[in-house]
């Protein structure tokens, strides 16, 4: 009983990893510039062929391209901002019309990465080979280098956004736009900067998931479907919270899994979060909107 | 032009040509694209009721016609009910399936309207994904029963039954919508749209219209979903996916929600266009593409009709 | 003489409404001015458009013998010419701290960051007081003190007040007329908006009076007009 509860403990700890760095990515646009993202999974999914295209036929090892599939995501989101985005600024109706932009750069992505890459199902190598073992639980060393990471990447996001000028930046532009231009912060830049770190975690994430799931043009969905239940659950509001809510809907999955098994779980979630929203419409740590 | 000629002639005028069309028209592919086109005008139609009438964000519409595909699929092929029977209940079990997410919905706002649709829609998906047993999963459904009555199979002299019964649903939605619209109900939209304090403070619910408002676009779009089913023999995935979604809504978008008709005109021409574009080589995918990109340059250029959307959505 | 700020012939305005219809003042180096007059008919929409959060549709803007009509905000900070906004405008969820450090982002004011927050400090005891408090727990007057602590940050040639005591108690309001004044002593020119003729007299040396969008009087120590005068000025010429 307590080796099922840690085992199953440990995989909630890979899918909270995984929903966090995701789920996070998007709060940081939302909280900069007001605007939800929906090619945020198609990013996640370029940085995994993009660092699938480094390592595999081009032959670089693997965390480099690993970065590099990071920082190709962050270019593509750049694009994505500059072009899709940034004519909307100031239009009351921003909010709309980026949510039907940016599901059309995900239609784009997607496509053009099938186009490009075909179907053909791919796999990354993994950073560490092999197996580790925690008291009961066996996990993958890959999955347990992702359980490392992602509280790191999360603390060093954190970090910036409130020890660097720059990254104060960032929130000052999404509290006040007018305000944040008087004291000389170059708000376009912020905009673009706030896609770039939030496309660079999409493309992270799926360089790092690309090793232990297969790279698909769609294998972004499901990612960006938990990251909108966790920010639903967490409110868009502050990385904390939607950090929090991120490993809370993993734990909760991974306790779902055991207990119903694979296929109620999606189900049962849906189900969870229609009762938080009856009852708190912000999410349950979400204040703001 | 008069209202008289914009609202009767012309969609009469309209009704009968595509009525005399399969006269002109006798090869099975071209009646396939405009029954393609008449179940996606019912799809946008519908939308544009949650989506345009009533203001609410609504980003998971294609679930109720997912809903249809299965419904029927399953009744048809599985408990083996007559076909239109079948379709019938798609009628039913989309409008209960818009009732349970509108329940949520009713008291959200903005994005997070958008989102729990969106959310809906995906996990319904995962659902059918999961449920291999009785949907298919991956693989979805194939071989369902075919639409006949006593000896006569729907398929047979090019489609011609399909092509009228799917042109008759069409008709019968619309008519369907217009009939909504000037209701009651569809006057307590248009106030609650136009000035919201207003007519809440005239003792009109906003969350009872927008669950109604679900429920009811999502009658024709299940019975659509139910007809696509028995036509084309197959349910699949992918009826919940981002393509159909995108489709759609450039249709909504592009056809502009002032009217009943208008995505329905814009619903027409674009299933031709990509399903033009389907057969050639090499732009299966990117006819995807291509939509994507005319969504975005009509966002971006003809912003008067859309943003004239968006301010009656904003209000 | 050179001239600091030179605003010929400006128009600007939100949109299809016109807020500001050809307006002329300028600033001479050395000298500090004012702006006064009823609300709403365009003085903040004026220090807006000078530091480039609105376009202007007609005229020109020259600050230190540079055109910066066109210019962009950042670009404006960085020359210099800083813009206090209202103080209940703010980041609310940033604490005072963090907020003046930001303040320092510009070129021009990076190397000095800490000494000036020293100042800062030295000027608004409060502020220090309530350092990691989040602004939007700051009072009004706090809030106010912030926003001046900010453009202060800045490192400004030229500051812009928009109504450093709007909405302050009696008490309050004389403490940051003198933080203000200490400030023009210390060489820094200002463009103040207030409503109090008479503190802006104090306080500048020469007065614009602004509405419907117009300069329609200009006032300086030679023909300062009296409190009743003033009274008028408000209350008894102005047409509607």
């Amino acid at each position: 009983m307590i080796d099922t509860l840690f085992a199953t403990l440990v995989s909630g700890l890979v899918l909270g990893s995984l929903y966090a760095l995701m789920a996070s990515g998007l709060s940081v646009v939302w909280t900069t510039l007001g605007v939800f993202n929906f090619a945020h999974g198609a990013l996640m999914m370029i940085g995994a062929f993009f660092a699938w295209t480094l390592v595999e036929p081009v032959g670089l090892p693997l965390p480099v391209g690993i970065l590099c599939g990071a920082l190709g995501a962050a270019a593509i989101g750049i694009v994505i901002e500059r072009l899709l985005v940034r004519p909307y600024y100031g239009n009351r109706n921003m909010l709309l019309i980026t949510v039907m932009t940016t599901l059309a750069a995900m239609i784009i992505l997607e496509k053009s990465a099938q186009m490009i890459w075909g179907a053909r199902l791919k796999q990354l190598p993994r950073l560490i080979d092999g197996e580790i073992s925690i008291a009961s639980a066996t996990i993958s060393a890959h999955e347990a280098v992702m359980i490392v990471l992602a509280p790191l990447v999360l603390a060093a996001i954190w970090a910036f956004t409130v020890r660097t000028n720059i990254g104060r930046s960032l929130r000052a532009v999404g509290q006040n736009q007018d305000s944040a231009a008087l004291i000389g912060i170059n708000v376009p830049f912020a905009f673009a900067l706030a896609f770039g770190i939030s496309a660079a975690l999409a493309g992270l994430t799926g360089a790092l998931l690309g090793s232990i799931r297969f790279i698909t043009p769609a294998m972004g969905a499901d990612p960006l479907t938990k990251a909108m239940i966790v920010v639903i659950f967490g409110g868009l509001g502050s990385l904390g919270a939607t950090a929090g809510a991120a490993y809370l809907i993993g734990m909760i999955e991974a306790i779902l899994v055991l207990w119903l098994g694979l296929y109620w779980t999606p189900f049962v979630l849906f189900l969870i979060m229609i009762v938080v929203l009856v009852f708190r419409p912000n999410g349950i740590f979400g204040g703001n909107q | 032009m008069t209202p008289m000629i914009r609202n009767v002639v012309l969609p009469l005028a309209a009704l009968i040509a595509l009525a005399l069309t399969p006269i002109f028209v006798i090869d099975s592919y071209t009646r396939h694209l405009f029954i393609i086109a008449f179940i996606y005008a019912i799809i946008a139609s519908n939308w544009n009721l949650s989506l345009g009438q009533c203001g609410v964000f609504n980003f998971g519409h294609l679930t109720f016609f997912g809903v249809g595909v299965y419904t029927t699929a399953i009744l048809a092929k599985t408990v083996g009910l007559n076909p239109l029977l079948a379709i019938a209940a798609a009628g039913v079990t989309a409008p209960i399936v818009a009732f349970l997410m509108a329940a949520p919905v009713a008291r959200l706002k903005g994005i997070y309207v958008v989102l729990v649709t969106f959310a809906f829609s995906q996990l319904v998906m995962q659902l059918v994904l999961s449920q291999s047993q009785i949907t298919g999963g991956a693989e979805g459904m194939v071989r369902i029963p075919y639409l006949k009555i006593g000896d006569y199979s729907f398929i047979r002299d090019y489609k011609l039954g399909y092509y009228y019964l799917c042109l008759g649903l069409l008709v019968v939605s619309t008519i369907f919508l217009i009939l909504i619209a000037r209701s009651p109900f569809g006057k307590s939209l248009k106030a609650v749209r136009d000035a919201e304090d207003y007519a809440v403070s005239r003792g009109i619910s906003v969350s009872r219209q927008r669950v109604l408002a679900l429920a009811l676009s999502a009658i024709f779009t299940g019975v659509a979903g139910g007809f696509y089913a028995i036509y084309l023999r197959v349910a699949s995935p992918e009826v919940f996916g981002f393509g159909t979604l995108t489709l759609a809504l450039s249709m909504l978008l592009i056809g502009g929600v002032g009217t009943t008709y208008g995505p329905i005109v814009a619903a027409l021409a674009i299933s031709f266009a990509t399903e033009s574009l389907a057969g050639i080589r090499g732009f299966e995918e990117a006819r995807y593409i291509v939509i994507a990109v005319a969504m975005i340059l009509v966002l971006r250029l003809a912003p008067e009709g859309i943003l004239g959307l968006f301010r009656r959505l904003t209000g | 003489m050179e001239r600091l700020l030179e605003v010929s012939d400006l128009s600007a305005g939100y949109g299809a409404v016109t807020v500001l219809r050809g307006i002329d003042i300028h600033l001479d180096a050395g000298e500090s001015i004012g702006l006064f007059g009823p609300n709403g008919h365009g003085k903040t929409t004026l220090l807006k458009t000078i530091s480039g959060l609105i376009r202007p549709t007609a005229g020109a803007i020259r600050f230190s013998g540079d055109d910066i009509t066109a210019a962009r905000p950042p670009d404006i900070v960085n020359a210099g010419l800083i813009h206090s906004p209202q103080g209940n405008t703010l980041f609310g969820d940033m604490q005072v701290h963090e907020t003046l450090e930001l303040a320092s982002i510009a070129k021009r004011a990076k190397g000095d960051s800490r000494k000036n927050l020293k100042s800062v400090f030295d000027l608004f005891p409060r502020l220090e007081e309530r350092r990691t408090q989040k602004a939007k727990t700051l009072s009004g007057g706090e809030r106010q003190m912030l926003s001046i602590g900010c453009a202060l940050m800045c490192v400004p040639k030229l500051l812009m007040l928009d109504e450093p005591t709007l909405g302050l108690s009696p008490r309050l309001k004389k403490e940051l007329a003198a933080a203000v004044g200490d400030i023009a002593k210390s060489g820094v020119p200002l463009v103040v908006v207030e409503q109090d003729v008479e503190f802006l007299m104090a306080l500048t040396d020469r007065l614009y009076m602004i509405e419907h969008g117009e300069v329609v009087r200009e006032i300086d120590k030679a023909n300062a007009p009296d409190h009743e005068e003033v009274m008028k000025l408000y209350f008894g010429e102005v047409s509607h």
